[in-house]
Formats: C-alpha cells, structure tokens, sequence
C-alpha cells in the first residue's frame, strides 16, 4: 500500500524558478526511501512539502490516502515527524528533556504522563543519562539523538531524515546511520532520508533521484546506483565498488557490476572457483 | 622557513573555574609545499591548533615558529598583523563571514585591509575569481544571493586573495555534496602545486586524505598522536583501529579480499593497482 | 566574562534551590517594596540580617555578593560626587580649600548606597539559586492570571526561555565571526574611525545572516513538531509550592509589616 503518493507537485519560492516541478513518486507503507541529489536540486524543498512546512502551488501529497491540504494539515503533522539538518537549530528546550518535551506539550500529552514517555525515548536513543544535560554541553551526534528521540516520543507513521547527518563527525554520522536502520528494522514506520551517502543508498529499498526540481530517476538502488553514465552527468558519487569493478573489467576479469563491497567480494571469490 | 610548535600548550579561561586544556605540550614541525591534514576527533584540539597558526590564539606556554616569526608564551608579540596576512584561515562555514554588497568588495575586503589599493584591490579580485571558479560576472552581483557551495568559494576567494603564504582550511566540505567538495579539494591541491602554497587541511573525511594530501597530522586528547606521510599513516590498520577511523573503501575492501584468502600487498592503496592484483589472482586460477 | 557574578546561576544544593520560582520571585517582589519604604536604618538593619541569613542557607558565599555589587562601585562613587556638590545642608563636617563638605551629603549617599546594595543582594540570590527555565516557568505562571488583559503570558515565557537557549549559541557564533574577520585583516580595537565602522560592519552583518536563518530554521523545527501560537500547550515541568514556600512568603510579610509599623513609628515622630 502506498503511504504517500506525490502527483505532478509544483513549488516555487520566488514566482520565477521552480523548485520543485512536476513531480510524481509514491512511496510504501513501511519502506526506507533515500531521496539524493546534488544541493539545490530540491530535495529538502520536497520534505517541506511533505509535512506542509511550505504550500504547494501546484499538484497534489496524499498521505494514507488523504489529501494533505490547509484543513488536513495539522492532522497529517501528527503523522510526519522531521529531523532537520542542523543540530544546533532543532533544539528548542532547555535540556534534554524539555526538548523531547516540546512535542508532546503541543499535542497536550497530560504533564503526569510526559515523564515516562520521556524516559522510553531518551532510553531508545542512549540518552537518557543526559536527560538534564543542557545543549551546549551535548555534541552534534547527540543533540541529534535527542531530535530523533522528539520525533519518535509522537509516535509518527513517517520519518523524514533532512540531510540530518551531514553536519556530523564521522562517528556521529555512524551513530545516526544505525538509529535510523533500527527504527526501520523494529517499527513499521515509513523512512524518507535525503542524503548524499552512497553507502545509505545502497542500503535502502528505494531511491528517488532529483535534478534541478524534477525527479530524473527512481528506482530500487541496485538498479540507480549501476546507472554510472547519468549519474556522473547528475554530479552524484558514484559507488566505490562499482569503480572497482570498471578497473577488473578493464582488466579483462568478466565480472558483473556491483553496488556494495559485499558483493565485489562474493562476486570475485565465484569468479575464483569458476576459473 | 617551516612551522615549528616547540612544547606548546594551550588553556582556555585560564585562572578561573573554567580551566580547560586544550593542547598539551605539542612539539611539531609542519613541511613547507604540501598538503598536510589534521585528523582527529570532535574535541581533541584540532580547531584550537590550527588558531595558533595566524596568532588568533596565543600559546600560553611553549613557543612557536610561524615562517619567520616567533611567538613565544611569556612575551607579548607584535605585528600579528603581518603573521595573519602570511597565514590565511578558512574557518569553517566561511560562507558565514561575507558581509559586504558586492562580491568583488567582499573579496577584496582582505587585502585593502593588508594595505592594498583600491586599483590593486581590483586586479587582485579578477585575477582570483576564476581560480575558484567565478567568472567576472559575478563581480557586482550580491554574495547573499548565491548558492551555498558558491558563497564559500567566495569566502575562500577572499582568503586567496591575501596572497598568503600558508593556506589553513578548517573542514573546508562540511555540508557541501560529493561534487562540491571534489570541487573544493581540487581547488586546494592546485593552489598547492600551481601557486605553491602550503596548505593544511582539517578534515574527518578519509578519502580525501588518502586522495588529495601528502602528510598526516593526528591529534588526540590535546597532543600529537602520529605524524607520517599518508601511505605509512593508512598502512598501520591497528592505529586507525585504535583511533577508530573507519578507512576509506579501498582499505575496506582490500582487508576483505585478503579474509576471503587473497594475496594483496598492505601498501596497495589506488583503484587500479587492487583490480590488477585481483584480476593476476583470478586468472591464475585458470 | 565568567567574572560577573550579578545574573549568573550557581548550581548548588540547598533549601532556597529547591524553592517555588513563584515564590521566590513574590518574596523578592515583597522585599522590594519593603526597600522602598522609607523606615530609617533599623528596617534595613533587620532587612540586611535576613538577606544575609537567606544568603547563608543558599549556601552562597558572601564574596560572591560582594562580586555582584562590584559593578555598582562606579555608579555610587558618582552618586556621592554629585551629592558633595549637590547638598548643602546639614551640619558642616569638614572644609577643605574653601569647599565644605554637609552631613546630609552623606547621609543621603549612605541611604541609597543601603537600599542598592540590598535590592542587588535580593535580585543576585534569585538568580543565584534558581535556573532560568525556572524563572521562566514562574514568570508564566504568575503572569497567567493577567491573560484576562490579554497578557500573553505564554507566549512572553516562550520568547524568554528560546532567548535564555540561544544566548550561549550566539555569544560562540560572535566569536568565530570575530575571529574569522581577524584572518581577513580586521582589527576590532586599532584604526580609524572608518575603519572601526567597517570592522563592526563586518561583524554585525554575519552575526545577523546567521541569526535570521537560524530563526528560520527553528520555527521550521517548531512548527514541525506541532507548535501553533496561541494553541493550548499542557506544560512537561509543574511547579508546586511546598511547605518552605509557604514559610518564605508568610516570612516576607512578616518583614513587610515590621517595616511598615516602622515606617508608619518613624513618621509618628515627626
């Protein structure tokens, strides 16, 4: 079943260039979406859209097959949950725990149960020994634990992920990477995660590639990521192991091009039995 | 003339409550003509090292060596001025250090500040923006209304055109896609071989290292924990082991093949060179 | 910067940590406008000895009151030269040169310099011992009671304590940018006047690029999370007042009658 469905989307934000023009995707209940994309090419304008932080100009969201328009957008908020890219700038409490907080006070959770809730999320996300901890004591990685940790306290159908590792070390950026695939192996919630990580990529069940506001590919990744002609062309990286594999094939070894390392490896030791 | 840290250490708000160390007792010698990254993780004192480099932070013990230079702990230096316009410093997210109406003012903001004319503060705009990739065109536009990766090649412009000596980039592709931060370490590795600058670059991403620079500066806890070249640095896995760097893909893949019972050279680091061992192994099963 | 003791928050554990933020902010209220009644010295007197014992249970440290009083030096040395130019009456204390220096001269500068340094002990022991989202969260609920003038209590608490958040945040970003202009040849402290302007220039403009998108950002983030002004919030932190609470307020105006009586003696008099 598709949880969202996007048709013939326009947006702009100065009435001369389109930001986001006439695109169509739909995505499944349940399934890890990447959206990439070079900056500007519209992808965070797109998740904007999805939970009505901007208005359409053009076409139509539909989320669980309701249409998301200005009645239902408070309703279709309570289903979305957002973690933007900047740490710095989604930190709205005092401390740990008023910032899980935040959420739950404007969905008028009573103060005697918010505690509890609290405690679980913080505890999902390893955080809860900081829960007094104020955010500048907090580095990047956790402050965006805690994001995720406000997300989830509002039990959302749907996470969008803005880019929300790129201004990580590379250690946060891992601790966020395993968050986001537990959320996804334990719950049935719907994961968008905009992104330039290949490595994420290959990992998802399907991605959507944007160019200068149209959508140019979609696709399941092994399929996207072989696509190394257009994807030079869209200034996006290309997987390291399908490099490696255009060098064996250069040197003469058929082997078949892959996406991840795993799979160089099965690859060649097949190619090692069979020669 | 190099760069020398003799025995310096740094403490933030000294005397008070506060008292933190950020560098202990750092004795180093930085190559003049290569590309040098600093590694290390969020914390250990990467940012508070490169800050001694133009004297925006001053050691409060030990002594350094910047070109010719000398800044010592327990005298008061003058003239840092000179020193900044030798040492240019890109922090990071530079794109928000632009002020100025025009592109080509905010340019040449840095050397009308060095003493420059308006007349030389111009040719020198013109002479730098197509080195990072900005044609005249630009000149009068606003840098507020350009795109993120453009902005900063407008900040780094601004830098460049000091003229400096030494270039010292604070994780200079933070936030940037993979095109623009290939972008931008081109840019610094031609300023390196083309105008022979020094060039230092911090950074958390692997690949880069291995890819764009010659030597490796690790910094942990407030000290110095290795300095090599980058084929002996990626050469020892038990030191990114305990460093807990994940190692860019060719070492990851490389350590694989080896587990599956494949005969590689630890020291084969490029593309072409793994595929032409693997391929030689492959066919010699034939 | 880590010097200023007036407003700064000392995390520590005692009775007057704990406290009701309502009810320290209305005994501070309280012995404000005890201050301001004119009761002769014994008031203060009896005023000092309870905000020195008040002091002692916060654990505060007298030096740490001495500390936020220090920035009012300079305010009351000027007082007391205006107030030896000023006044001239009273007895004549002593004459040096030809200039004659009146009793009332220093009594008056005395009778401020008392009421000051009490008011700045009082403020500095609630900030002291109470955090700012604390104040803030006392500052709402007392303030919940005008919305029926249509003071948005709410929305004032919400402003302060985002403030309070980005304060920290803001005051790193200004150092960098600083730092950042430094590279690029500024000098903040040397130079000409219109070199100054620029300087300041190139540190105001960023300062505010930067602000303004991080403003941005955020209400994106709050709106996100279900934030609609003017929409009923249920609130995580519930304040409630305790037995000591009780004992503070029920002890202000005790003070407060006292003073009053002394007030209303003194005028008696006369």
């Amino acid at each position: 079943m598709d949880k969202i469905s996007v048709e013939n989307l326009t947006f702009s934000y100065d009435k001369e260039k389109n930001a986001v023009e006439d695109v169509s995707f739909s995505i499944a209940e349940g399934s890890y979406t990447t959206i990439v994309g070079h900056n500007g090419s519209g992808k965070s304008t797109i998740a904007k859209l999805l939970i009505g932080l901007l208005d359409k100009d053009q076409g139509h969201i539909y989320i669980d097959n309701q249409e998301l328009d200005y009645d239902s957008v408070y309703d279709i908020r309570d289903k979305v949950g957002i973690v933007f890219q900047n740490p710095d700038n989604q930190f709205i409490g005092a401390t740990v725990a008023d910032d899980i907080a935040f959420g739950l006070e404007n969905h008028q959770i009573k103060s005697e149960k918010m505690q509890s809730i609290i405690e679980k999320f913080a505890n999902k996300v390893g955080m809860i020994k900081y829960l007094d901890s104020e955010p500048t004591k907090l580095s990047g990685g956790q402050k965006q634990r805690v994001a995720i940790a406000g997300v989830l306290a509002m039990t959302p159908e749907i996470i969008i992920f803005d880019e929300s590792t790129s201004m990580l070390d590379p250690q946060g950026k891992a601790d966020i990477n395993e968050l986001i695939q537990e959320i996804h192996k334990e719950s049935n919630i719907t994961i968008i995660s905009i992104t330039h990580d290949i490595e994420e990529v290959s990992k998802s069940d399907y991605v959507i590639v944007m160019d200068r506001g149209h959508v140019v590919m979609r696709g399941k990744p092994d399929e996207i990521l072989l696509k190394e002609k257009e994807l030079v062309k869209l200034q996006l990286d290309i997987p390291f192991a399908l490099k490696f594999t255009n060098a064996l094939k250069k040197e003469n070894i058929d082997i078949k091009s892959c996406t991840t390392l795993e799979r160089v490896v099965e690859e060649v030791c097949q190619l090692r039995l069979k020669m | 003339m190099p760069i020398t840290f003799k025995n310096v250490e740094h403490t933030y708000n000294n005397g008070t409550p506060f008292e933190y160390v950020a560098l202990k007792n750092i004795s180093l010698q930085i190559p003049e003509g290569k590309v040098t990254a600093i590694i290390g993780e969020t914390g250990s004192g990467k940012t508070t090292l490169v800050q001694h480099l133009n004297a925006l932070l001053l050691p409060t013990q030990g002594e350094l060596e910047i070109l010719d230079k000398k800044i010592i702990a327990t005298e008061k230096p003058t003239d840092l001025k000179a020193l900044r316009k030798q040492v240019g410093l890109v922090f990071q997210f530079p794109e928000y250090q632009l002020f100025e109406e025009t592109i080509a003012k905010d340019i040449a903001f840095g050397p009308k500040n060095f003493g420059a004319s308006e007349e030389e503060a111009l040719t020198i705009v013109k002479e730098i923006m197509p080195v990072v990739g900005l044609d005249e065109s630009y000149m009068e536009k606003s840098p507020f209304d350009l795109s993120g990766g453009q902005k900063r090649r407008v900040a780094i412009a601004g830098i460049l055109a000091m003229n400096p000596n030494v270039l010292v980039l604070d994780e200079p592709t933070a936030g940037l896609d993979p095109q623009g931060a290939k972008d931008m370490m081109d840019l610094f590795v031609r300023t390196n071989k083309e105008f022979h600058k020094t060039v230092l670059i911090v950074t958390h991403d692997m690949e880069h290292v291995l890819n764009y620079c010659d030597e490796v500066i690790v910094v942990k806890n407030g000290e110095i924990k290795k300095q090599c070249q980058v084929q002996e640095f990626f050469e020892s896995l038990e030191l990114l082991e305990e460093l807990r760097i994940n190692p860019p893909a060719i070492i990851r893949l490389r350590e694989e093949l080896i587990k599956v019972g494949f005969h590689i050279d630890s020291s084969i680091l490029s593309i072409d060179e793994l595929a032409k061992t693997v391929a030689k192994e492959v066919k010699h099963h034939e | 910067m880590n010097n200023i003791a007036l407003g700064k928050y000392l995390p520590l554990n005692s009775v007057i940590h704990k406290m009701d933020p309502r009810a320290k902010i209305c005994a501070m209220l309280i012995m404000m406008i005890a201050i301001f009644i004119p009761a002769g010295y014994t008031g203060y007197m009896i005023m000092g000895v309870v905000i020195i014992a008040v002091a002692q249970l916060a654990k505060l440290k007298m030096n740490f009151l001495w500390r936020a009083m220090k920035p009012m030096l300079f305010m009351l040395s000027f007082l007391l030269i205006i107030n030896l130019i000023v006044v001239r009456t009273g007895n004549v204390l002593i004459t040096i040169g030809g200039w004659s220096i009146y009793s009332d001269a220093i009594s008056q500068t005395l009778y401020i310099v008392v009421r000051l340094a009490l008011m700045i002990m009082i403020t500095t022991i609630l900030t002291a011992t109470t955090k700012p989202l604390e104040l803030t969260l006392g500052i709402e609920d007392l303030l919940k009671p005008f919305k029926v003038i249509h003071v948005p209590a709410h929305e004032i608490a919400m402003m302060i304590s985002i403030a309070l958040r980005f304060i920290p945040t803001l005051i790193e970003e200004t150092q960098r940018i600083m730092k950042a202009q430094a590279s690029r040849g500024v000098d903040m402290e040397n130079g000409k006047l219109m070199d100054k302007m620029k300087a300041i220039l190139s540190l105001i403009v960023p300062l505010f690029v930067s602000a303004f998108q991080r403003a941005e950002e955020l209400a994106y983030a709050m709106e996100a999370r279900g934030y609609i002004p003017n929409r009923h919030r249920t609130r995580y932190k519930q304040l409630k007042m305790k037995g000591m609470d009780y004992v503070l307020l029920i002890g202000c105006f005790c003070i407060l009658g006292i003073i009053i009586l002394l007030s209303v003696g003194n005028f008696g008099l006369i």
